[in-house]
């Protein structure tokens, strides 16, 4: 119900045509890498998805972030754009839902974006490499690992953006966490934590213990974002 | 109406919104790796650039891949958007002032703010440069002369980026997609630095002059050198195409 209000709210918004949009952008990076630069790759000795994605996956990590970040001001821009929000506070909703539904919506259109780029690594895998046995697992729990890292950066932008009344606020922070993500370094641990960053990281290079570690940060992230958000809310509306 | 009246007023509008704090963190952040990391520049002596040069040219390397022209597209942003925040747009049009005038003022306005977040950068790269040098008991700090010779020509090769910035801040109506494009037409820049192609991209030029910079300075590393001939003429025709096309489009929707 929810997601279906939301859903209905982001129909005209150019939400759905963006991400698809970019999706298809971000899925072209592997195919036009392999297409120019592939002889670099077709030696290598690995599964084609690891190469596939130790070649590209920064380039599309970056770009997914910056999907995350406009969407998610999107979505609360137009909120805040002709007073929405006050609207919404009169109606007898509660005021979490309405992030909820937010989120729900970000993780569902994510999946969807994520579902193309998968497609495209397994496009280049076909016709480039030779997809053996058990490649649709691999692919899938690949894209399922990035995905999940990636949840706690999209509900901190949601935060971001639900705390900033205007677009350019929440955006200005979005763009310096995104650049703070790419300034860190990748071999510490503890700062490839940061819900910005963690989405850079791939199945293949964390290996079995990591990959465990990196989900386990990922849930509590997530988790702990969601909690923050009734606290958040009533630190703003102290504010105003 | 003069246009410096003009371009003042659209500055008042800005004034509450916070935009410098979100341009002057951008700046600070950039330097504090460079800052933590100041031991590395003495390994780099060994590719034959001087620690303060590699200290300054890493940081500036840092800005104009991403830092810098993402800030001017939450720049462009706030442009727009304060103006199609409450019909803001449709009671400026109103006013007895040339669309193409106010288009103009608006743009001369992201010029501005862009030069202050490179002055920004500047300043906070002589206080981080300072800072190094106690640390490591060794002068990272650069004459100014030297700085500015360099960021001018940054500068200057911003311009074509920010008016395809602008353009699409007026052009596409709905932020989703010009805040999107803006963004991820940023990411391709490192590639198409590497290609023959690169002056037909301007959101590469920042990226481009400041890397032959660092070509120039570091005496074992070949990069590409900026050759003004076709660069000027493709720079100048986008940057022509970009704002003559914001100023048909700006406001064409309220008009309508």
């Amino acid at each position: 119900m929810i997601l279906f209000e939301e859903y209905k709210k982001v129909k005209r918004l150019g939400f759905f045509p963006a991400l698809f949009t970019g999706s298809l952008l971000t899925a072209a990076i592997p195919i036009i890498n392999m297409a120019f630069r592939g002889q670099l790759y077709l030696d290598q000795q690995a599964s084609p998805i690891q190469i596939l994605l130790a070649a590209n996956w920064q380039m599309m990590a970056m770009l997914n972030l910056l999907l995350t970040l406009s969407g998610s001001c999107i979505l609360y821009h137009a909120e805040y754009a002709d007073n929405a929000m006050e609207k919404l506070k009169t109606l007898p909703l509660r005021e979490s839902s309405v992030f909820l539904g937010k989120a729900v919506l970000m993780v569902c259109s994510m999946t969807a974006v994520f579902a193309v780029e998968a497609a495209a690594i397994a496009f280049c895998s076909c016709f480039w490499f030779e997809a053996g046995d058990g490649f649709a697992k691999e692919l899938c729990e690949s894209f399922g690992y990035s995905l999940f890292l990636t949840l706690p950066c999209m509900v901190l932008s949601l935060l971001i953006s639900q705390a900033c009344r205007n677009m350019w606020v929440s955006l200005g922070i979005g763009v310096i966490c995104v650049f703070t993500a790419t300034l860190l370094p990748a071999n510490s641990f503890v700062l490839s934590l940061f819900p910005f960053a963690i989405p850079f990281q791939i199945l293949p290079a964390a290996g079995a213990s990591g990959a465990v570690r990196y989900l386990c940060a990922a849930a509590a992230g997530f988790a702990i974002f969601i909690l923050a958000e009734p606290v958040l809310r009533n630190i703003r509306r102290s504010f105003e | 109406m003069s246009f410096a009246l003009l371009v003042s007023i659209e500055f008042k509008k800005i004034k509450h919104s916070k935009i410098l704090p979100i341009l002057l963190a951008a700046a600070v952040i950039l330097w504090v790796p460079s800052l933590l990391n100041s031991h590395l520049n003495f390994e780099m002596q060994a590719e034959g650039i001087s620690p303060e040069h590699n200290f300054f040219i890493q940081g500036f390397m840092g800005m104009c891949w991403f830092m810098f022209p993402a800030s001017m597209v939450v720049v462009t942003v706030l442009l727009i958007q304060t103006e199609r925040a409450n019909r803001g747009m449709l009671k400026m049009l109103s006013l007895p002032i040339s669309a193409v005038k106010l288009s103009l003022a608006k743009f001369a306005v992201l010029l501005a703010l862009a030069a202050i977040q490179i002055l920004m950068t500047g300043g906070i790269y002589y206080l981080s440069a300072a800072a190094a040098s106690e640390a490591e008991h060794y002068s990272f700090v650069l004459p100014p002369l030297f700085v500015f010779k360099n960021i001018g020509p940054l500068y200057a090769a911003a311009i074509p980026m920010l008016a395809f910035f602008w353009m699409l801040a007026v052009c596409i109506r709905a932020p989703i997609f010009s805040i999107g494009i803006g963004l991820s037409s940023i990411v391709p820049s490192v590639l198409v630095i590497n290609t023959k192609a690169w002056f037909a991209y301007p959101m590469s030029y920042p990226f481009f002059v400041i890397t032959s910079e660092y070509g120039r300075l570091t005496a074992n590393l070949d990069t590409a050198q900026v050759e003004l001939v076709p660069w000027i003429p493709a720079a100048a025709a986008i940057t022509i195409l970009c704002l003559v096309a914001s100023c048909l489009f700006f406001g064409q929707a309220e008009r309508r």
